[in-house]
């Protein structure tokens, strides 16, 4: 069982003193605080996306500008029209989950045999891992557009998903998750005369879904705000291209309108933070119903 | 207990996908991208469709002779100093939320807002905080730290700029690594605080004696990923500062960027070259960071 | 008819037919910069002009933002670079001496260009005596002057400067009667736009006959000291050290804590979205120029990369986009400045009227001749343009004096510049 998903037990509630409520009262005070300093340019990016520009706003007018007198989703629309979003948002929505699906079956799969087997070669595989984390990755995209032309994968969706979807990050993260399932558990069920496919899928995977979870939004964030990549690898397919670089478009030399760059930015927030508070159960969740 | 000809086979089976793809997309690009660090390949040759000219350490030459280079690296070493912080408050930060109380999911959800927040509009806030009129100074006098007129931008001058700068890092981290800590305290079982509670321990004692413990591989991960991140800052200070004043937020990757990616007089091998000094920096930090936090590798079957 | 006729016939029907089928449709890329999607019914209707009188060429067009030159640099290394490509003075040179750019008097007779477009324009893109660009669309750094009235009353101004020093008394005038800042001049902006400009502007060299550097004599350094001293009394924004001083301008004036702008147009379009009761009031005249009483400027240019497969087809294409008429067309879509010669015979730069971006373009739209950068750019202008504005930055600092500052420059510079 987990320390978070159990509530206290009754007896102990019973109990609430003044003692016990004060520290309530500090935790809470505590986390607000916390809170209004995650958040503050947030806040100021939406209420700059809600104002209504025709009223002759001045955004820098602080802290004027937090507080809007005239509220519109007009903003939006307009960013939404002109730069048809939706298409960006499509394509999106198709690599981020390419992304997603991919890194956490191969991330899982490479994890499994190098946290449990003793296999010939396992020090420096995870070493050469490693390392990967480690070299200069700037100049790696010279060579990797040229691999992609090679292979025909330019200006397609699966030449940006492939080059950074075996990552060693991901490998890592469910190493360690998996580092931390019992050995009983296993040899348990290597007894039953479970082979080790089924081990992985029906005790490993789901002994570890708070890692999974916690690598998927991870993995969900880089790539929908990746751009740099993107823009490379689709630069001759622009219908093709990503929300992350569309947005870009929002700042050029000519185009500032503040308010409809904010409307940009909070298209490209808003859905991860909505996945993040679904996902949240996921990671919270706990290894219930999973221990036999 | 060595594995039998069967695991091995599989073993290499499922690595094999990751593998493949590591060696053709990361690991060759870097093996390319190492050695032209020792090689001349700037936009002259690249425009005449020529290849990268050994020159052996010359580059290397280069670096060391530009007191530039030099302080970049010793403003990325500097930068080092966030990564325990921002570790330790977001550890802290994540046993606070790991709690179901109500409005939790909400609380979590905030704290991960800065590491989605795009970083150009957050440093335009940023800015307004760091003005001589903004909030910081605001905040200080209304606390009386600041004695009257003494107001100053901090980002604009060579002392304050770079802790400024840091703090904005901090604010971007630690929902990330709040994150990864929360998935890790799934693993300590829930006796071992009870236990403790009933023994009459206070929170500060079962953090430091079962929490921190009991974490060590998500540590060890979480300092690792902050000790390169640390290291390789280069978008705070891009947007805020662009490595000033007096270069004093002027980090090594800054120096990469500059030398790759600043339109047509760039020199792909310089830059490589400054990579793999990073790179050999990061290494030798990632290896004491693992010789620190010896996590429990092996000694589970 | 006689055998020979029939044969002569035969042949020339023969060519005429391979003639027109060996002119298959061509297909050029097109990169322009930071003009989508504000620009895109300009673009697409001259394009579209371009394809009706053209009938076998097409024209893909791309715009790019930030990493146009990384694109482009990538492109060559990929085989997918275009066929014109739109960069500036500074971007031009650069991607010239590495060789990235053809010789355009190759493609465009030099009779022609010096026909259609200004000398100094021309002179602006180019580089070892070849000309590498089609002059586009520019500005004028010190092309008109936008102020705000009311700050003017208050402070109890009355003469609307004319030179750069009346300038610089006004900054402490208006700072100490109002606390707004009078303007911000740039101390540390990008390349064409460094403080080299200002020694310009007042007929300081920058260079000496032989070529070298030569901006630390006694009267630069005390120029450079009357901007110190500004800065260290409070007079100009801190933040110059840290961005740029157009945006900074823009911001601080929207929010009434700037009285001026010198600069081009361009900003009128910014604050005319961002505050448009200010932007209704803002006056606008002449800017005031130093005593040497010249303008500098910069401007756009289309250029055919080497690497290009189609180069005469580009080049109508980009003689297309840049002749007088396309370029008058864009000026009245956006206050920008044509650098054609028939410009400046043009009818829409005499009006003028009430709306400050009318007056603005009046203003300037006609002075294309002027614009030149004033100086030129060094060879590996970005390493020693870091170099001078890390030294202007440590004399505003206090670190150096502004004559030591000049002295390190000028030696870094003479160590350093790339023939």
């Amino acid at each position: 069982m987990s320390a978070v998903t159990r509530p206290l037990p009754r007896a102990q509630v019973r109990t609430a003193s003044p003692r016990k409520t004060l520290r309530l009262v500090l935790r809470y005070s505590l986390l607000v605080v916390i809170l209004l300093f995650a958040v503050f340019p947030f806040l100021w990016t939406l209420a700059i996306a809600v104002t209504d520009k025709s009223a002759g706003v001045n955004i820098y007018d602080f802290p004027a500008s937090l507080f809007p007198r005239h509220v519109t989703f007009q903003n939006f629309v307009q960013v939404y029209q002109t730069f048809e979003l939706g298409k960006y948002i499509w394509n999106s929505v198709s690599i981020t989950a390419m992304m997603v699906v991919g890194t956490l079956l191969i991330s899982a799969l490479a994890a499994y045999p190098l946290a449990r087997f003793r296999f010939p070669g396992r020090q420096l595989i995870f070493g050469v891992i490693v390392a990967t984390l480690v070299l200069p990755g700037e100049t790696t995209f010279i060579v990797n557009t040229l691999t992609l032309k090679g292979l025909g994968l330019l200006g397609t969706h699966l030449g940006v998903v492939l080059p950074t979807v075996a990552g060693a990050f991901g490998i890592f993260l469910m190493r360690q998750a998996f580092l931390a399932v019992p050995a009983s558990l296993l040899e348990a069920a290597r007894l039953d005369g479970a082979g080790e496919f089924t081990i992985l899928t029906r005790i490993m995977l789901p002994l570890s879904r708070p890692s999974q979870a916690a690598l998927g939004i991870f993995t969900l964030v880089t790539s929908w705000n990746a751009y740099f990549w993107p823009m490379l690898v689709l630069s001759a397919t622009p219908d093709k291209m990503p929300l992350s670089v569309a947005v870009l478009k929002l700042k050029g030399q000519f185009n500032y309108d503040p308010f409809n760059i904010a409307a940009g930015a909070l298209v490209m927030m808003v859905p991860v933070l909505l996945v993040f508070l679904l996902a949240q159960k996921l990671f919270m969740r706990g290894l219930d119903g999973a221990v036999k | 207990m060595r594995a039998s000809w069967r695991e091995t086979l599989l073993s290499y089976t499922f690595l094999a996908p990751a593998l493949v793809l590591l060696g053709l997309f990361t690991f060759y690009p870097l093996i390319y991208g190492s050695y032209l660090g020792f090689t001349q390949y700037d936009g002259a040759r690249f425009a005449h469709g020529l290849g990268p000219k050994w020159v052996g350490l010359g580059n290397f030459r280069t670096l060391l002779a530009d007191p530039l280079f030099l302080t970049s690296l010793w403003n990325s070493v500097k930068y080092l100093l966030v990564v325990p912080a921002l570790q330790f408050a977001s550890l802290a930060v994540a046993v606070l939320v790991s709690r179901e109380l109500p409005a939790m999911p909400f609380f979590r959800a905030a704290y991960y807002v800065p590491v989605v927040t795009s970083i150009s509009l957050a440093a335009v806030m940023w800015e307004w905080v760091y003005n001589r009129s903004g909030t910081l100074n605001w905040t200080l006098k209304a606390l009386h730290l600041l004695p009257q007129g003494a107001a100053f931008g901090w980002l604009n001058n060579e002392h304050t700029a770079f802790w400024a700068v840091m703090l904005v890092t901090f604010w971007r981290g630690f929902g990330y690594y709040m994150v990864l800590y929360l998935a890790g305290l799934q693993g300590i079982p829930e006796e071992l605080n009870e236990a403790a509670i009933l023994d009459g321990a206070g929170s500060w004692q079962r953090f430091w004696r079962i929490t921190v413990p009991m974490m060590r591989p998500t540590i060890l991960l979480c300092s690792l990923l902050s000790t390169i991140a640390a290291l390789r800052v280069l978008e705070e200070v891009l947007v805020l500062t662009n490595g000033g004043p007096l270069n004093s937020t002027y980090t090594a990757l800054m120096y990469v960027y500059s030398k790759a990616f600043q339109g047509f007089d760039f020199d792909y091998g310089l830059a490589s070259a400054a990579g793999l000094v990073v790179a050999l920096v990061a290494l030798l930090l990632s290896l004491a960071n693992f010789r620190l936090f010896r996590d429990a590798d092996g000694s589970q079957g | 008819m006689n055998p020979k006729r029939f044969a002569r016939l035969f042949a020339l029907g023969l060519s005429l037919t391979l003639g027109t089928a060996a002119a298959a449709p061509v297909e050029l890329q097109f990169w322009t910069w930071y003009l989508s999607p504000k620009f895109d019914n300009y673009i697409k209707s001259t394009i579209d002009a371009f394809q009706k009188a053209n009938p076998d060429i097409t024209v893909k067009w791309f715009d790019k933002q930030d990493s146009m030159v990384q694109d482009f640099i990538s492109s060559v290394n990929l085989g997918g670079a275009p066929d014109v490509l739109n960069l500036n003075i500074d971007e031009t040179a650069k991607a010239a001496q590495n060789g990235f750019l053809r010789d355009v008097g190759g493609l465009t007779s030099p009779a022609l260009l010096n026909a259609t477009y200004y000398p100094q324009s021309i002179k602006n893109f180019t580089t070892n005596g070849k000309v590498y660009g089609y002059p586009w669309y520019g500005w004028l750094n010190e092309g008109v002057m936008l102020y705000n009235p009311d700050l003017f009353k208050k402070a109890g101004v009355t003469h609307i400067p004319r030179t750069t020093s009346e300038l610089l008394t006004l900054a402490k005038t208006i700072k100490d009667k109002t606390g707004a800042y009078a303007w911000v001049p740039a101390m540390k902006d990008p390349n064409t736009a460094s403080f080299l400009g200002y020694f310009y502007s007042e007929g300081l060299p920058i260079y000496d006959a032989a070529g070298k550097a030569a901006f630390n004599t006694p009267k630069h350094a005390a120029l450079l000291q009357q901007y110190v001293t500004l800065y260290k009394g409070g007079y100009i924004p801190e933040d110059v050290v840290r961005r740029e001083a157009f945006q900074i301008a823009t911001e601080l004036y929207t929010q009434n804590q700037v009285a001026l702008i010198v600069g081009g147009p361009q900003a009128l379009t910014r604050i005319k979205d961002t505050n448009p009761a200010l932007y209704a009031k803002t006056a606008v005249t002449s800017a005031p120029l130093g005593s040497a009483g010249v303008q500098t400027g910069g401007s756009m240019d289309l250029v055919i990369p080497t690497a290009s497969k189609h180069p005469a087809e580009a080049a109508k294409l980009a003689a297309f986009f840049t002749n007088n008429a396309n370029q008058i067309a864009f000026a009245k879509v956006v206050p920008v400045v044509p650098t054609t010669r028939a410009a400046q015979l043009n009818s829409m730069f005499r009006a003028g009227g009430a709306d400050p971006i009318a007056k603005a373009t009046g203003l300037v739209g006609s002075s294309g001749r002027y614009i030149n950068p004033g100086y030129k750019a060094p060879t590996n202008s970005d390493d020693l343009y870091k170099n001078l504005n890390d030294n202007v930055e440590a004399a505003l600092l206090g670190k150096k004096t502004a004559q030591a500052a000049l002295d390190d420059t000028v030696a870094y510079w003479n160590a350093n510049m790339k023939k």
